[in-house]
């Protein structure tokens, strides 16, 4: 794209811009990486080093040795993390492209709806949410935590803005050869949206993943817990164990940068519609 | 053979009873009991005198959970959803609202003289006392007391912490120092928390209330802001004293921790943490200086509560029972972030021989309670909303607390 | 007609799942919000309920924290929303460009966003406090130096650009997702048209961008309306100083939580709904799109 010599300066101002914003990204996500091996009177006492003068592993060994349901917690959050996600993909994309393509009556009342719920704070739902898990039996399983979750309102919104760009000519393409809206769905459109659905893995895996308040009020036994809310006790009453809560965020932090890292490949151009054409 | 049948009878029925009996023992009742932790070894501490309990009741077994975060949000959640824990914490501060609600099981029968309930600090118990019954059993206190650096004091020449409140304002300004002469100072004189579950008693110093009769706020008074004018003038006038935020400290104990700051009013279970965390520091502890040549001081307690909606009573009142007795108080104020609301537990340990906790102990004869009605959440955020804002000197104290109340009772007025 | 009806059928069933979950889980507990807003209530107990008609909404009137914290986070949508939009587009075109290394800066930028919030708090107080990194550096330069946490005036800048920087990188993947759906041929056919880099930018890139920015804009007004977090650890929940820092939200949560008093707060939250639904119009009138047709 910018191949001329006279635009050589707008390419190093370009580079000059994204390292520093680089930077400014970057040093938080260190400075917590070093204060997981300090302890907790290094990170009071001072704070602003980043390489620990007393390196100390006992950070981790505390949460992972001492706390025996760690690897509990863990499979909970993941369980629960990849059926939420899976089910998500398939739903909101679904509703999503009804809201987009799809012409039928209340299309357009869905779709504010679909808005109207998103302004409610999630602080009032809370109750309601609770006492319907209740009624329904769920309190204390994976269905409590994953069954209210596996439609997100904001997704349903976001796939439709995906879709109602998604050129025509390929749908009706498909409608000529015989195929349903089901066929085309899964068969053309899906694929085509790599993109967006990458996007979508990112943000509801980590949505799940990182979820207190429901997991909180659904999940009173501690063999339930999912991670946050076990290694939420090293958030003292009095005093908050910073050199644990740093550890503890760091392995937390951990697979939401992998999922990231491995989707990101998919916004890498050149997956478009004519065909890979980059 | 007449005498036979009724013997035979009994027989039959003692059979039958143990039958029962044996039948209950080999199916463990469970219950289950939440609260919060201070730090994760305390957590293990509880958990081992509930074990010791478990293998003194083997058909009894104890379900714990740690709630960090909203505890009573969660709590009243699960309240109103009716699967609430057995037994729960319950700080003195939320009693009067949760009381009145009904929700929590009177325990006066269940209590027997052996229990010896007024072994137990009165103040606290009545904390949770409403028409002369008792709703919780206080498991442990806090109390509020002055903490110098000793280093820092020696560097300022000075051989005796402050005993009034005016001799704390003149260490305070000898402590203040600002070593390099940048014009930043590098150490205050005294740290101050600015929320009223700290400064209760700077109201009452001079004679002032927090509420009146009916629960309404009554802070706004001449006796009232002459208090909490104190804490004012240091730190506007004075400039001697510091929040935690002024210094970069994420709290006040840190602050203190950290020399920031030589002097603050800070709570006991903050002498674990700054052994812990800063083992160079030297401090030392004494009673709060005397206001109007008065002592004062806060209270802090919490009790174990009964869900009234618990269907294993028996088994919950045994495991307060266990918790709440000399021995099991023994066991868990083991720790020192906290003190054991037993008389008798607290003179045995010998905390009020301890220089270092005793000015806590003796803070609970004269302290003011953290509690007031049902009211309270709501003067409280009104509270602190104006006092920080007199505090950095956006209006005088007089028009900040006025401001205050009215909010507050106008609130609790549109609420009634 | 049959066509229509068949077509029909396959939108309800392509939203079946959506309607059942969000029905229960969603709508449900909003209808039982909306005929509580109208009742005194007390849970908690013996369960009473008092059918207390438009009072709830009459107090509103009275209760001048409803308009402060309107005021606050008003302000504080109208600064954030626009900055994050236009920082998240600028990101995302840099990073769609053909540069080197450009995986690696897309990591890099995603980082604030898994990094867990009590974490950013941290940081933030290190960065900010008065011996920070942030007033060391504007010492540095010979800027004046700020309470950046004690000072209320300051303190809403300084949580508006930590939201910033940990929502824009969020939005950053949406736009490079979008961007991924461009047409090549589009450029190309512009190309051999003899258009700037700039004119291609100024009618295809964005006009193709329109959906998605809407989208952005929107969850961007319902995300900062709904702020709360940050004024609740930063005022211990009080919203102080001089209710400098109350938002809807946090005053919602002080009346459903710890004064208990439901039906008001839920009154109070359908007045934030009809705000956020108002905000969303205006602005989808300056997105309109075509009709589906």
């Amino acid at each position: 794209m910018l191949k001329t010599n006279t635009v050589r300066w707008w390419i190093w101002l370009m580079y000059g811009g994204l390292i520093i914003y680089a930077i400014v990204t970057f040093i938080p996500f260190l400075w917590a990486l070093s204060a997981s091996f300090k302890p907790l009177s290094e990170i009071s006492a001072s704070g602003g080093n980043f390489i620990p003068q007393e390196f100390t592993l006992e950070n981790y060994k505390a949460i992972f040795a001492q706390e025996p349901l760690f690897g509990r917690w863990l499979f909970n959050s993941a369980i629960v993390a990849i059926f939420v996600t899976l089910f998500n993909l398939l739903f909101n994309s679904m509703a999503g492209y009804a809201l987009a393509r799809i012409q039928f009556p209340g299309n357009r009342l869905f779709f504010f709806l679909v808005l109207a719920v998103l302004v409610v704070p999630a602080q009032i739902t809370l109750l309601p949410k609770f006492l319907i898990l209740k009624f329904l039996g769920w309190l204390n399983s994976y269905q409590g935590l994953v069954v209210p979750t596996v439609v997100n309102a904001t997704f349903i919104f976001m796939m439709r803005q995906f879709f109602v760009n998604f050129p025509k000519e390929l749908e009706e393409a498909a409608q000529l050869d015989g195929l349903n809206r089901f066929e085309t769905f899964f068969q053309i459109v899906l694929p085509l949206a790599k993109p967006a659905l990458a996007a979508q893995t990112i943000f509801i895996f980590m949505s799940s993943w990182n979820d207190f308040l429901l997991p909180l009020v659904v999940m009173s036994n501690p063999e339930m817990f999912t991670l946050p809310i076990g290694l939420n006790a090293f958030k003292g009453q009095y005093i908050t164990y910073w050199n644990y809560i740093m550890a503890a965020s760091m392995v937390f932090t951990l697979p939401a940068l992998i999922i990231y890292a491995f989707f990101n490949r998919y916004f890498i151009q050149g997956v478009t519609f004519t065909g890979g054409k980059s | 053979m007449r005498k036979l049948i009724p013997s035979a009878i009994t027989i039959s029925l003692l059979f039958f009873t143990v039958g029962c009996r044996s039948d209950s023992n080999s199916k463990p009742v469970e219950i289950t009991l939440s609260g919060w932790q201070s730090n994760p070894n305390e957590g293990k501490l509880l958990d081992q005198v509930i074990r010791e309990f478990e293998t003194k009741n083997l058909n009894i077994k104890v379900k714990r959970e740690v709630i960090n975060s909203q505890y009573m949000d969660v709590i009243r959640t699960r309240l109103i959803g009716e699967v609430a824990p057995d037994v729960f914490y319950l700080e003195a501060f939320e009693a009067p609202a949760l009381i009145k609600s009904g929700v929590l099981e009177p325990l006066n029968s269940y209590i027997k003289p052996e229990f010896k309930l007024n072994d137990f600090e009165s103040s606290l118990l009545n904390a949770f006392k409403r028409n002369n019954s008792v709703y919780g059993i206080p498991k442990d206190f806090s109390t509020l007391a002055l903490f110098y650096n000793q280093t820092a004091l020696k560097s300022a020449g000075i051989a005796q912490p402050p005993k009034t409140w005016d001799e704390l304002r003149q260490t305070a300004k000898k402590l203040t120092i600002d070593e390099n002469k940048d014009g930043k100072i590098d150490q205050y004189g005294m740290g101050i928390v600015s929320e009223l579950p700290r400064q209760t008693f700077m109201i009452k110093a001079f004679g002032g209330k927090l509420v009146d009769q009916t629960d309404y706020a009554a802070f706004d008074s001449p006796e009232g802001l002459q208090g909490l004018q104190l804490v004012i003038e240091q730190y506007r006038r004075d400039r001697t004293a510091a929040q935690a935020t002024d210094v970069g400290a994420n709290s006040n104990s840190e602050a203190f921790g950290q020399g920031r700051v030589a002097m603050t009013l800070d709570g006991n279970w903050a002498i674990p943490y700054l052994k812990e965390t800063f083992p160079n520091l030297k401090f030392q502890t004494t009673e709060v200086p005397k206001i109007n040549d008065r002592q004062g001081t806060m209270i802090y307690t919490v009790a174990y509560v009964m869900n009234r909606q618990s269907k294993q009573k028996a088994a919950a009142w045994k495991l307060i029972e266990f918790l709440t007795s000399e021995s099991g108080m023994k066991a868990w104020a083991k720790q020192g972030v906290t003190l054991p609301s037993r008389r008798s537990v607290l003179a045995e340990m010998k905390y009020d021989r301890n220089p270092i906790y005793s000015p806590f102990v003796a803070g609970a004869k004269y302290g003011t309670l953290w509690q007031a009605g049902e009211t309270l959440p709501t003067i409280v955020t009104s509270f602190d909303n104006q006092f920080v804002s007199a505090m950095l000197g956006q209006q005088p104290l007089p028009e900040a607390m006025k401001r205050a109340q009215n909010t507050a009772n106008r609130e609790i007025y549109l609420s009634k | 007609m049959k066509q229509k009806s068949r077509e029909a059928l396959s939108g309800y069933a392509f939203m079946t799942p959506a309607i059942v979950i969000l029905g229960v889980f969603l709508a449900l507990p909003v209808i039982y919000a909306i005929v509580l807003s109208f009742y005194r209530v007390q849970l908690l107990g013996e369960v009473d309920f008092r059918f207390a008609g438009l009072r709830n909404f009459i107090r509103i009137q009275d209760d001048e924290r409803v308009w402060i914290a309107l005021a606050n986070t008003i302000q504080y949508v109208a600064i954030v929303v626009p900055i994050q939009t236009i920082l998240a587009l600028v990101l995302a075109l840099l990073l769609n460009a053909k540069i080197r290394g450009r995986s690696w800066f897309r990591v890099a930028f995603f980082l604030p966003t898994v990094t867990s919030s009590a974490v950013l708090t941290l940081i933030f107080m290190w960065i900010y406090n008065s011996n920070g990194l942030l007033n060391n550096f504007l010492d540095a330069v010979g800027l004046p130096t700020y309470n950046w946490l004690g000072d209320p005036q300051v303190a809403l800048k300084g949580i508006m650009l930590m939201n910033i920087w940990a929502t824009a990188p969020l939005f950053m993947v949406i736009y490079l997702a979008a961007l991924q759906d461009i047409p090549e041929s589009l450029y190309e056919a512009a190309s051999i048209d003899g258009a700037t880099t700039w004119e291609k930018f100024w009618c295809i890139t964005l006009p193709f961008l329109k959906p998605v920015t809407f989208f952005v804009i929107t969850i961007g007004i319902i995300g900062t309306f709904q702020l709360f977090d940050q004024s609740y650890i930063f005022s211990n929940g009080s919203g102080g100083p001089d209710n400098a820092t109350l938002t809807i939200v946090l005053l919602i949560y002080q009346y459903a939580f710890n004064r208990l008093d439901m039906g008001y707060a839920l009154a109070l939250t359908l007045i934030l709904a009809l705000v956020i639904m108002l905000a969303t119009l205006i602005q989808r009138y300056f997105f309109r799109e075509e009709s589906l047709d």
